[in-house]
């Protein structure tokens, strides 16, 4: 069955350092309840809303990005409903049809297909900056159970970046692609960490041929909005063929039990009574679009683009470019003499592995060895001092635990044939039975072996080579 | 000769007048006085008094420079002061005392006024009588059985009967000119943008100034000094450094005097007359096509902002609540007990304004017939400076007018077109009719103060009429 899917992607610009009309910190998960507040983000009578400028650049990067066309002026509306986390009972937004005018009118979002090694793309209808609401918190996280209702502002005024797409997304695979893409940008740019919590939200939009619009809210991670959107398309189709009509609604999914549940049909339009906020006059976008080109920066596409150049390939080359830092010194480490692509199997596979394995957040800079290490490692490989293997199973683990020292003891080199014949003889019955067919007895015997090398080179694929071509010999 | 403000910083500064006997002697009066007349809504304690004097003259001891030490200032209720509670006249913020202060009074506070008290008005400044104040009306010094005007009546009423120097109003529509025309006391509506909105309780943000208010157009001088002046923490605060000549020429569009009482009329040309002998070019002939359009344009725009920016108002953040077994009920319960009856009003206009259906016939409607009304002062400012009156009518007796909107809407007539526009305006003594006073109205081009205010003491010289105290 056909099938139409749309987002409303809202991105908060955690790393734009103030909120989006006061000075209070954007990033304010690190504060005790209502300490990082003041009277223009709890919307005091007379304190009034003067936008920040790093917010509104960021958004302005971000549309370039997306080859938005950015009109001459921004304008911000206001958008009335009355909840309890909303201090003013309006939330100062963008919208377009009310004299507001957003900071990108038409877009496109090209996104990298990771399964199918291709670029694709999705129109983008607008991007608008609005500011977050503030949270209401139950005790014990219980709405039923809580006796009250506690209302933390610390959130309150935090710039978000909304971002609508056309209903033109080919399959939840993609709808998951493309948001991906749209935060690794964002990241990229700096607007956004989006490994904190809540720091993306989606709302998706599905329809299926011959049904009504449905929208499913809250939708809090990349994964998540595949498995909504594959769940909404399969109860949505089912209706459908079961003979049944889909109404226009507002649906809720709950990530626990994987399903969507009714929230609200959506009969009208409801009434926000937009009208430009009188306090916020007209923003020119030119002058702040060039301050913030000023600053050098690069879409995760212009990374694809250079480290393909090195002739790594497509697939490694993304897995570099979903972690920053990977991305950015596999680059840095090149440029002084690095071999690419011994570097980027390094960085993309095998210490990006061992970095998960012990624990250690991939995303920090700091964990990963300097540029200078690399350009070493690399030597190594490409002089054929070491093989690739014995530098991920003797140097890496080893520069791990060094806390990535430039001072790594290189390992001695040592010749595996008599370590090997030694193993053999001692291990009579594990010879056997990898003789009689069991595969497991020769990682046995390889374990023996490295376990002899203790300290040296050794290259473990190697050793199982030998001791297969030695004992199938016998 | 009475005592200006001027004359009392002069004072102040030889060390010839105590600052403590002369804060004490206000703070007495008011004690007489303001049981009957209501300007106050909040006095300061006598004990902050003598803390902020000693302060004062500490600065002073010190050599630091301010523009008005000792001066005794009153102001408005809408303005928000991190020392007094801010109710805005409303009991939905009764106790609510702001964690701030506005930039207005941070700027008195740095020139060395002694803020005395908060002035009544009506609730979130919608009204022109001041008796829509949930703290009680406030009665005009010059007879106590009329109105003050408003909603700066409070402020008015306390320049009139003597208890301070100076007093800081707002004006959305002609909230400070209005009062000041019906108690003999000058109000000036500064050009949209020159004195910072921070910490102004808003009623129709596009609209209103915080506003100058003494009893002389020399002594507002000196506040308007303090006061103006760009404010990173406005938006729509303006850094000008405009300078105006002080070329003048009057014109007078016959439809801002014709339809005012008699009285008014032949007032303000018998004293355009004497203006004229002293030699100020006066044309006569002048026309404004379009002030039919400003009542209803004003109030559209006003209600619209005001439905909004009271949006807030709902028992979550602020002392008083009502109890509901949900948001939504204790929200409606909070607005039905405490919003005045004329302030429910407002904000359904102005809903109504906005709505789905309504918005093109009204707010939008209202947002162009702005830039009609706008473009025609503009045009006319450019020459010369636009007099007429300030109120159609003489103070009305209490209770006579809120009786019915639409009169009590047309009162500010004449007033409104200065916000509409932006520009500056000041009003002014013109004259008395039977014991009550007149004012006429100056309009001139945006940041063109200083021209008023020399046309103004200009006047003021000519009819002697200043510094007038009620009751004295």
């Amino acid at each position: 069955m056909k099938y139409k899917i749309g987002l409303e992607i809202h991105t908060q610009l955690s790393e734009a350092g103030t909120k989006l009309f006061c000075d209070c910190d954007s990033n304010y998960r690190k504060y005790e309840p209502n300490t990082n507040v003041c009277p223009v983000c709890l919307g005091l009578p007379g304190a009034l809303p003067v936008p920040r400028r790093n917010p509104l650049k960021l958004a302005l990067l971000v549309s370039k990005s997306f080859n938005c066309e950015i009109p001459e002026f921004m304008v911000f509306t206001r958008k009335h409903y009355f909840y309890p986390d909303l201090p003013k009972n309006y939330q100062i937004t963008q919208y377009e049809k009310a004299g507001g005018i957003p900071v990108c009118l038409k877009g496109i979002l090209k996104y990298f297909d990771s399964d199918h090694l291709t670029w694709k793309s999705v129109t983008l209808r607008r991007m608008n900056i609005e500011e977050d609401p503030g949270k209401t918190e139950y005790s014990g996280g219980n709405i039923l159970l809580s006796e009250y209702a506690y209302l933390d502002y610390n959130r309150s005024g935090v710039p978000l970046l909304e971002v609508v797409t056309e209903p033109e997304i080919p399959t939840p695979r993609d709808a998951r692609k493309a948001v991906e893409y749209l935060l690794l940008t964002m990241e990229y740019i700096g607007a956004i960490n989006p490994r904190l919590e809540g720091s993306f939200r989606v709302d998706a939009n599905v329809s299926v041929e011959g049904g009504e619009r449905v929208e499913v809210k809250n939708i809090g991670s990349t994964l998540d909005l595949e498995k909504a959107l594959k769940y909404e398309i399969f109860r949505q189709s089912k209706i459908v063929e079961e003979g049944g009509k889909i109404k226009r609604e507002t649906r809720h999914w709950d990530s626990i039990r994987g399903v969507t549940k009714p929230l609200r049909s959506k009969e009208t339009e409801e009434e926000y009574l937009y009208f430009p906020d009188p306090d916020i006059p007209s923003i020119k976008t030119e002058p702040l679009l060039k301050e913030a080109l000023s600053s050098n920066f690069m879409t995760p596409e212009n990374f694809m683009n250079r480290i393909t150049m090195y002739g790594v390939s497509q697939r490694i080359a993304w897995s570099l470019i979903t972690v920053k830092p990977a991305a950015e010194l596999f680059l840095e480490s090149v440029r002084i003499g690095s071999d690419p692509k011994i570097t980027a199997r390094i960085l993309a596979i095998d210490y990006k592995g061992l970095l998960k394995k012990s624990g250690k957040n991939i995303y920090e800079k700091s964990n990963w060895p300097n540029k200078q290490i690399l350009k070493l490692l690399s030597t190594l490989v490409s002089n054929k001092l070491y093989t690739y293997d014995e530098l991920k199973y003797n140097i890496l683990p080893k520069l791990l635990e060094n806390g990535n020292d430039m001072n790594l003891v290189l390992p001695e080199k040592v010749e595996p044939t008599n370590l090997i014949i030694s193993v053999i003889n001692e291990e009579k019955k594990a010879v056997e039975d990898f003789i009689s067919g069991k595969r497991e007895a020769l990682d046995y015997l390889v374990g023996k072996v490295l376990k002899k090398a203790k300290g040296k080179a050794i290259d473990p694929k190697t050793i199982r080579k030998m001791i297969e071509i030695t004992l199938t010999k016998h | 000769m009475k005592e200006t403000a001027v004359s009392i910083l002069e004072n102040i500064r030889k060390g010839s007048l105590e600052m403590e006997d002369y804060v004490f002697k206000k703070l007495e009066l008011i004690r007489k006085k303001d049981n009957i007349i209501n300007a106050y809504i909040s006095i300061d304690s006598e004990d902050f008094i003598l803390d902020r004097i000693n302060e004062i003259k500490r600065n002073i001891a010190s050599g630091k420079k301010m523009k008005i030490p000792g001066l005794v200032v009153s102001i408005k209720d809408n303005i928000s002061t991190n020392f007094l509670p801010t109710t805005a006249g409303s009991k939905i913020l009764e106790n609510y005392i702001p964690p701030y202060n506005a930039t207005v009074v941070e700027k008195i506070l740095e020139e060395g006024g002694i803020i005395i008290g908060k002035t009544n008005l009506d609730e979130f400044a919608m009204g022109s009588t001041t008796e829509f104040s949930a703290y009680g009306l406030t009665r005009n010094p010059w007879d106590i059985t009329r109105v003050p005007g408003g909603s700066s009546g409070g402020s008015a009423a306390s320049l009139a009967y003597g208890s301070c120097d100076l007093s800081l109003g707002s004006d959305t529509g002609g909230s400070v000119r209005l009062p000041a025309s019906y108690t003999a006391t000058v109000g000036l509506k500064p050009t949209y943008g020159t004195v910072s909105r921070y910490g102004l309780i808003p009623y129709a943000n596009s609209l209103e100034q915080i506003s100058p208010m003494a009893r002389s157009v020399k002594d507002l001088a000196l506040i308007w000094d303090v006061i103006k002046g760009y404010d990173e923490k406005d938006a729509t605060s303006v850094n000008n450094n405009y300078k105006s000549d002080n070329k003048f020429k009057i014109c007078i569009p016959k439809e801002f005097i014709e339809e005012s009482e008699p009285p008014i009329k032949s007032t303000i040309y018998k004293l355009l007359e004497k203006i004229e002998n002293e030699g100020v070019a006066i044309e006569y002939e002048g026309k404004f096509e379009n002030l039919k359009y400003a009542l209803p344009t004003y109030y559209t725009i006003a209600f619209a902002e005001a439905a909004s920016n009271l949006a807030r108002y709902d028992g979550k953040l602020y002392p008083i609540s009502s109890e509901g077994l949900s948001y939504k009920e204790m929200s409606e319960n909070t607005r039905r007990y405490y919003f005045g009856f004329e302030v429910k009003k407002r904000i359904l206009m102005g809903v109504l304004a906005l709505s789905e259906g309504f918005i093109n016939d009204y707010y939008i409607a209202a947002t162009k017939g702005r830039r009609i009304i706008r473009d025609e002062i503009l045009n006319m400012t450019k020459n010369c400076i636009v007099a007429s009156s300030v109120s159609p009518i003489l103070p009305p007796k209490i209770g006579e007018r809120i009786k019915d909107p639409l009169k009590l809407y047309a009162m500010d007539i004449y007033t409104v077109v200065a916000n509409l526009a932006g520009v500056p305006a000041l009003a002014m003594p013109a004259g008395f009719y039977n014991n009550l006073p007149i004012g006429i109205q100056f309009m001139a081009g945006p940041f063109e103060e200083e021209k008023l205010i020399s046309l103004g003491s200009l006047v003021e010289e000519i009819t002697g009429l200043y510094n007038l105290i009620a009751g004295d």
